[in-house]
């Protein structure tokens, strides 16, 4: 266990290409997928929190459903969509990289879009209030609300990220953890384990959790920052 | 300045019916009752924060500013939370000063105390003009110190303004130092309306007396 850790160590100061190819095609993934959650679920998350119109509940639950799908649900869907007997089998998406950044996306954007509606529903109604009170328009309430999520914006994107950097289920039913093409992080743990070699899986686990760790104080950070 | 008619139900239950009222511009109207009796349903009504059951506005023409009970501080400083509703740095330091807060100007308004909000807030609804103006509460929250010098502010600002102001308070003694007339409310209805002095001092309805007499205490 001490002599793998330690290979596991010289691995990652070697700069090994392999390792560097799966971080590359990890930050590809995890990257373009948060941002495009952070792009649809904020302004869904606001509009959810703080709109009033028929059906909102009901996308209420279904956002809180979609937060707790397994991820190997998704991967399934996605696999059956875009298989050779899927709808989309003539897009030629499966084990590739822009189909499990969709998965992702699927996966991570009601994450977002909860803890922006959480946020804006408590926030929103007080808010409103005193600007309508003060006679501002709908254009000045909507900027001051803005301004008020700005934490909530960063927890949002770091905790999707988090989760789309942890997740295994869905990249590696879509992606297929193909080496040097699709495999990311949790797939080439899962991989290599497999076959017995642990000094690349540890490697991998090892710059997993500084990875978290990482997140975690940029959110601590965050937190005591914008709760002044 | 005259207001509609008009009821207000929650849940299908009446929570306020008031007769047309009138509200004299350049004077100050305390609207006093017990918990419950509707004041703050007046005041949203009032402001078009809610609507009223016939949907129609109960004041048309006029613009009206409302400070709420819990006024939110916008994530941003002081000085920033007062100058957005209104440009002239100087009324907003000067308004400041009045109320001993000019030392907090750059600091955040989320690091506010709560007394020190309510007085940020009332110098942020203080900086334009309006031709009605709704307090509710405004100095509930505030020491002994800070609500004479915001009584003193609010009723200068009533008086440069000339707007008619409608101050919603618990205090009797409060409505008996600046208001010129006072409207008391019980269960959602009117009791009686007038000249301060007559309805604070010498009221004519048997509920009003009993109200000054529980909460003159």
């Amino acid at each position: 266990m001490g002599s793998s850790i330690r290979k596991a160590i010289e691995l990652i100061l070697s700069a090994d290409p392999e390792l560097l190819n799966i971080l590359a095609t990890t930050a590809k993934v995890c990257l373009t997928s948060s941002v495009i959650a952070l792009i649809l679920g904020v302004p869904l998350g606001i509009l959810y929190g703080a709109g009033r119109f028929p059906g909102r509940r009901v996308l209420l639950v279904l956002n809180r459903t979609l937060m707790g799908m397994p991820p190997v649900v998704c991967g399934l869907l996605f696999y059956l969509l875009f298989s050779g007997v899927g709808p989309f089998r003539h897009l030629h998406l499966l084990f590739t990289v822009p189909l499990m950044i969709l998965a992702q996306v699927v996966l991570i954007t009601p994450i977002v879009v909860g803890t922006m509606e959480t946020f804006v529903a408590d926030t929103a109604p007080a808010l409103r209030e005193t600007a309508k009170g003060l006679g501002f328009g709908p254009g000045k309430q909507f900027r001051l609300l803005v301004n008020e999520c700005v934490y909530p914006i960063f927890s949002a994107y770091l905790l999707s990220f988090a989760r789309a950097i942890a997740e295994v289920g869905a990249v590696a039913m879509v992606g297929g953890a193909i080496a040097w093409k699709t495999n990311v992080m949790t797939t080439a743990i899962m991989t290599y384990t497999n076959r017995g070699s642990f000094t690349l899986g540890i490697a991998l686990g090892l710059i997993l959790l500084s990875l978290s760790l990482l997140v975690n104080v940029v959110l601590s950070l965050l937190q005591r920052r914008f709760s002044q | 300045m005259k207001t509609a008619a008009f009821t207000k139900s929650y849940h299908r239950r009446l929570a306020l019916s008031l007769p047309e009222l009138e509200l004299p511009k350049g004077q100050i109207t305390a609207v006093l009752g017990p918990n419950g009796s509707g004041k703050s349903t007046f005041a949203k009504v009032l402001s078009g924060i809610e609507a009223a059951d016939d949907k129609q506005p109960i004041l048309t023409g006029v613009t009206v500013g409302y400070l709420p009970q819990k006024s939110f501080p916008f994530r941003m400083s002081t000085e920033k939370n007062i100058l957005q509703n209104g440009k002239d740095p100087q009324r907003a330091a000067a308004l400041m000063h009045a109320l001993g807060i000019e030392g907090l100007a750059g600091q955040s308004a989320k690091r506010l105390s709560g007394g020190e909000t309510a007085r940020m807030a009332l110098c942020r609804i203080l900086m334009r003009p309006y031709d009605l103006l709704i307090l509710d509460e405004p100095t509930a929250a505030m020491d002994m110190e800070s609500t004479l010098a915001a009584e003193k502010l609010i009723l200068e600002s009533c008086r440069e303004q000339g707007c008619a102001l409608l101050l919603i308070t618990h205090s009797i003694s409060q409505a008996k130092r600046i208001a010129d007339r006072a409207l008391v409310l019980h269960s959602g209805g009117l009791v009686e309306q007038g000249p301060g002095e007559q309805v604070l001092y010498a009221p004519r309805e048997e509920q009003t007396r009993r109200f000054l007499e529980f909460y003159g205490l």
